[in-house]
């Protein structure tokens, strides 16, 4: 029996990595305009070959995150609908206790930390942030992008408004990324010095019991099931591979 | 005790040096000394007193004819000279090419040429004006061949020089010379209106344009500069308050869109492709009124019409996008100020939140082991 089971899509983990270069692009372009008056900025844009060509590559590389946000959205949705995958994103009354759980667990006050399925209380918070995030850097980007075209629908007002709230956001994701995600995915104890799960697609049995041990236990189910089904066949199926398909 | 040794061994040395000094001193004027006073002495012997020159150059009526024709006065008033800033130099410190009388005669086509053949012996003082003005616009303009583009003497005059500050008002008369539209502008300006009242914080041309290096003011460069230009007077918060003038004026332009690409390509060695709006576009150049006189309404539509140059299609809502030099608030812009406030809470709250939860994690972590 192999020790780890497939836990991202190969679409997810290219969803990921375009993500990554995406937001790396868009934040040495924009963080740099958010602080324009600082040396270090002015460095960073003169470099990088003026503002207006900062400007333009970081519009196109916007462009290209608005089309990956939206594309992943609408694949999601149609997935749900058509309940192809089960909602595992979606918070529930679970998420709560869990959070409160493992607050008393931090604090030494539970022994045990609690079990989460597919994605935990973190995870999800961390993906809805970026989700709404998005959505507010999306909306404030094309408005600046096309200001007269939002001055015949909105007040004037509206337009730096977006361009503080655009720059604002924008800074509140990096900070995210450079302190929370890089933490879960590098610096913390339990995956240090980096956990290849995203790429590789893989998670080692070992961690997929810790971390997301309902998730493993249903797993176990299905595949003894399917195995007890197909008990005249040769070879069982490797697991994770088969019924229980990635969730969102 | 060791430090006033040391000091009195600093002191001996200091008297070994000048003792040095004063022995070299004196090898000199011993060695050069007679030739220089010699040098001088043939010098005061040959050159014209200004007695000598006025007996020709005091008469009114001396005069020469020009190559066109025309009657070119040699006539130097004694009065004015002696009214002017070099009444104490001597004729032959700037015509220092004349070391005998009578000296050459010397032909000139026209009154201008003789302009241009004696502006350059200003330089033999005043070398630091002399090359400002070689990184001017005038100068430019001359050496492309405008030979009306103006030399020393056209400002500053040539025998009556008097300081050309003096009234301050003095200035913009002498531009207004040959930029009499532009003076014209200026003169009815809610700077020009002040300057003829006595006033001395507003700016005359030379304040904003320099005396003898002169940019383009056409130049992109020079158009990307006045941000910074206006705000030498509209930031100091001492003269400001005299008027009742927000000294925000700066920040928040710099806060806009605009004040950032401005500020930005400011700083780029590339003129920018596209045209950015700095505070002249708005409030005017030379023309520049109070804006509480224009009248809301009025300012509104000329906005507009200012947007319009680089937005087109822009429409009637398009200028409230700039909410004016003011911090946002409550009262202005609350829409914006309600932005600010709610991420000025929300960053810190996200990021402790975050941190303190890492930092539980790795404390569990810790004593896990």
């Amino acid at each position: 029996m192999k020790d780890y089971v497939i836990r991202f899509s190969v679409w997810e983990r290219v969803e990921h990595a375009a993500v990554t270069v995406l937001f790396l692009v868009l934040a040495v372009t924009g963080l740099p305009q958010e602080f324009f008056w600082q040396s270090w900025a002015r460095w960073l844009i003169l470099v990088m070959g003026g503002i207006e060509r900062v400007r333009w590559v970081h519009r196109g590389a916007g462009i290209l995150f608005a089309v990956l946000v939206a594309s992943h959205l609408a694949i999601a949705l149609v997935q749900v609908s058509t309940r192809r995958v089960k909602p595992s994103l979606v918070p529930t009354r679970k998420d709560f206790r869990d959070a409160v759980t493992m607050m008393r667990y931090y604090l030494r006050l539970a022994d045990e930390p609690p079990r989460f399925d597919r994605f935990d209380y973190r995870q999800k918070f961390e993906y809805w942030g970026m989700v709404i995030g998005s959505a507010a850097i999306i909306v404030t980007g094309f408005m600046l992008y096309f200001p007269v075209e939002t001055a015949r629908l909105l007040p004037g007002e509206v337009i730096p408004a977006a361009l503080l709230l655009h720059g604002r956001e924008g800074l509140l994701a990096f900070l995210v990324i450079i302190i929370w995600h890089l933490y879960n995915a590098h610096l913390s104890p339990d995956v240090f010095p980096f956990d290849p799960s995203i790429f590789t697609g893989k998670v080692s049995v070992e961690r997929m019991e810790k971390e997301h041990g309902l998730e493993y236990d249903r797993l176990q189910a299905a595949e003894q099931l399917k195995r007890a089904e197909a008990a005249p066949a040769k070879s069982a199926p490797p697991a994770g591979t088969g019924s229980a398909k990635p969730g969102l | 005790m060791r430090g006033k040794t040391t000091r009195g061994r600093r002191g001996i040395e200091r008297a070994k040096y000048k003792t040095a000094g004063w022995l070299l001193g004196l090898l000199t004027v011993f060695a050069f000394g007679p030739r220089v006073a010699a040098q001088r002495l043939i010098a005061a012997a040959s050159s014209p007193s200004n007695s000598d020159c006025l007996a020709c150059h005091g008469n009114p009526s001396f005069s020469i004819q020009l190559g066109d024709g025309e009657t070119l006065s040699l006539y130097v008033n004694q009065k004015d000279f002696a009214h002017s800033v070099h009444s104490g130099l001597a004729c032959t410190d700037c015509h220092s090419d004349i070391t005998s009388i009578p000296h050459a005669a010397r032909t000139f086509p026209n009154r201008r040429a003789v302009s241009l053949a004696f502006y350059q012996l200003c330089r033999q003082c005043h070398f630091e004006q002399y090359t400002r003005l070689l990184d001017g616009i005038h100068f430019d303009a001359l050496s492309k061949g405008n030979s009306n583009a103006p030399t020393c003497v056209d400002c500053h005059g040539a025998h009556s020089i008097t300081p050309p500050n003096r009234p301050r008002t003095r200035i913009s008369d002498t531009c207004a010379r040959c930029h009499a539209k532009v003076a014209k502008a200026y003169a009815g300006s809610v700077h020009g209106q002040a300057l003829a009242q006595g006033n001395s914080d507003v700016p005359v041309c030379t304040d904003c344009h320099h005396a003898h290096d002169i940019s383009n003011p056409l130049s992109s460069q020079w158009h990307l500069s006045i941000p910074q230009l206006c705000a030498r007077c509209h930031s100091d918060r001492k003269t400001m308050q005299k008027y009742g003038i927000s000294t925000d004026v700066l920040t928040t332009y710099l806060n806009d869109f605009h004040g950032m690409t401005a500020s930005l390509e400011r700083s780029e060695r590339v003129a920018p492709s596209q045209f950015t709006v700095t505070c002249t576009d708005c409030h005017g150049v030379h023309d520049i009124e109070r804006v509480d006189s224009a009248g809301l309404e009025r300012i509104k539509g000329h906005l507009l019409a200012v947007c319009q140059r680089c937005h087109p299609r822009a429409t009637a809502n398009f200028p409230s996008a700039w909410i004016g030099h003011y911090e946002p608030s409550l009262q202005h812009a609350p829409l914006v100020y309600a932005v600010k406030l709610f991420y000025a809470f929300f960053i810190p709250f996200t990021i402790i939140g975050l941190s303190l939860q890492i930092l539980l994690h790795l404390w569990r972590v810790v004593v896990n082991r």
